[in-house]
C-alpha cells in the first residue's frame, strides 16, 4: 500500500486516526478525546484539515449523521493498516531510542 | 452572525457544504480565541490550495466535473496574473530604456546580468503562454464553428480591437503632443490617458479571452497539457520578480543618483515607479503562485480518478 502523503496534517491525522480506533466519533469526540490521550488541543481548522485528508485517502469514512452537525466517522481496512504501519515504526524508533539511553 | 459563521464563509463552497455544519458545531463548543481564529483562517487558506478536499462525498462524475473546471479556472487566473505581470515588465522596459540606465547596466555587472534574466525571464515566459494558450485558442474557433456560437469569436477578436484602440490613442496623443516645454498637467493629462487605456486594453482582453474559454468546450487533454507551461510561467514570474528586484536595489546601492530623479513612469520618481512596478510584479506572481496550487491540486484529483 502506498503511503498518503498529508503533509503538515501527519500528526493530527495519526491522532484522529489512534482515536477512531477506539471506536467510531464525531468530530467534538475525536477532539476531547484527543486532549485526553494525548493532551494535545487540536485547533477545528485543523482538525477537519486534517479529517478532509483522511477521508480523501480513504483512511477514514464517514458514516450517517446522528443528529444535526454530529456526523461521526470511523477508521477503513487501509486506515487500519495505515495506523498500524505507523504506530509499529514508532515503536521501533521509541524502542531504539530507550536502547540508547539505556546504553548511557 | 457569530464570528464562527463568519469564518466558516472563509472555506470553499463545496468544503462547507460537506462539512459546514460539524465544523460549527466543534467550533461553537468553546469560547472563540485568537489561536482558534488563525488555526481557522489557515485552514480555510489550506482549504483553497486544495480544492479537491471535502469532494469525496460527491458522484465520480460531478466530483470530475467541478476538478475539470477548478484546473480550467486556475489556469485562467494564471494566465490573468500573467498580464498584470506583464504591464508591470512593460514599465520596467520603458523606465531602463533610458540611455543612463543603459550605461548603468554597463558599468555594474549585477545591474547588467539582472537585467538580462528579465529579459530571458520574458521570453521563456511567453514563449510557454503560447505553447500552453494557442492549443486552447484553437479548440475555442473550433468550438464556437460547430456550436456556431459566433460571440465566441468576438470575445477572441477583443485583444486586436484593443490593441487598435491602443495605436489609435498612441497617434492621438503624439499628435496632439507639441514640441518643446510643456505644462506639467498637459504632460500627466497625455501620459495619463495613454496608461488608462493601456491598462484598460489589458484588462478587457484578458476579459474577453478568460470567457471564450469558459463558454467553449476544451477538451481535457487540452487542459492537462496546459499545465507544464503554467509551471514554467509561474517560475519565470518569480525569476523576473527577483532580478527586478536585485536590478533596482544594486542600482539603488551603486549609482544612487539615479533613484533620487524623476526618471519613472508618466514622469514620477523612479523609485516610487520601480516599487509599484516591483509591487504588482510581487502580486501577480503570488496569485499564479496560488492558482497553480489549486490546479495541480486539481490535476492530482482527475490523474487519481483516471486510474
Amino acid at each position: 500500500m502506498s503511503v498518503p502523503d498529508l503533509g503538515r496534517f501527519s500528526d493530527p491525522s495519526i491522532l484522529i486516526l489512534a482515536s477512531l480506533a477506539g471506536g467510531k466519533k464525531h468530530g467534538y469526540a475525536i477532539m476531547e478525546d484527543i486532549e485526553t490521550i494525548a493532551r494535545v488541543r487540536l485547533g477545528t481548522g485543523t482538525l477537519y484539515g486534517a479529517i478532509a485528508r483522511l477521508e480523501e485517502h480513504g483512511l477514514i469514512e464517514a458514516l450517517p449523521a446522528e443528529e444535526r452537525g454530529r456526523r461521526p466517522y470511523c477508521l477503513t481496512p487501509a486506515g487500519m493498516i495505515f495506523l498500524r504501519e505507523q504506530l509499529t515504526c514508532m515503536e521501533t524508533f521509541a524502542a531504539l531510542g530507550l536502547q540508547r539511553l539505556a546504553a548511557l | 452572525m457569530s464570528i464562527q459563521k463568519l469564518l466558516l464563509y472563509l472555506y470553499p463552497r463545496i468544503w462547507r457544504d460537506r462539512y459546514g455544519e460539524e465544523f460549527l458545531v466543534v467550533f461553537a463548543s468553546h469560547p472563540f480565541s485568537l489561536f482558534e481564529g488563525i488555526d481557522v483562517i489557515r485552514g480555510a487558506f489550506d482549504a483553497h490550495l486544495h480544492p479537491r478536499l471535502g469532494t469525496t462525498a460527491l458522484p465520480a462524475s460531478e466530483r470530475m466535473r467541478k476538478m475539470l473546471s477548478t484546473l480550467r479556472d486556475s489556469l485562467l487566473t494564471i494566465f490573468c496574473a500573467y498580464t498584470g505581470f506583464i504591464m508591470a515588465g512593460m514599465g520596467f522596459q520603458k523606465m531602463t530604456e533610458d540611455a543612463a540606465f543603459q550605461q548603468a547596466g554597463q558599468a555594474v555587472m549585477l545591474v547588467g546580468l539582472s537585467f538580462h534574466l528579465v529579459v530571458i525571464g520574458a521570453v521563456v515566459a511567453l514563449l510557454t503562454v503560447l505553447i500552453g494558450g494557442l492549443p486552447i485558442a484553437v479548440a475555442v474557433i473550433r468550438s464556437a464553428l460547430v456550436r456556431k456560437r459566433y460571440r465566441l469569436v468576438l470575445w477572441l477578436s477583443v485583444p486586436l480591437l484593443a490593441c487598435a484602440a491602443l495605436l489609435l490613442t498612441t497617434w492621438l496623443v503624439k499628435a496632439i503632443d507639441h514640441p518643446g516645454v510643456q505644462p506639467v498637467w498637459h504632460l500627466f493629462l497625455n501620459r495619463g490617458t495613454l496608461l488608462g487605456v493601456l491598462i484598460a486594453a489589458f484588462i478587457t482582453s484578458a476579459g474577453a479571452l478568460c470567457q471564450a474559454v469558459i463558454h467553449s468546450e476544451i477538451p481535457e487533454k487540452l487542459l492537462h497539457f496546459a499545465v507544464l507551461p503554467s509551471i514554467l510561467v509561474t517560475f519565470s514570474m518569480a525569476l523576473i520578480l527577483a532580478a527586478t528586484l536585485t536590478w533596482g536595489l544594486v542600482l539603488g546601492e551603486a549609482a544612487p543618483q539615479f533613484f533620487t530623479g524623476n526618471g519613472g513612469l508618466v514622469g514620477t520618481s523612479t523609485i516610487s515607479s520601480w516599487l509599484g512596478i516591483v509591487i504588482i510584479m510581487t502580486m501577480s506572481t503570488g496569485l499564479s503562485t496560488v492558482s497553480l496550487l489549486r490546479g495541480l491540486s486539481a490535476r492530482f484529483a482527475l490523474y487519481n480518478a483516471a486510474l
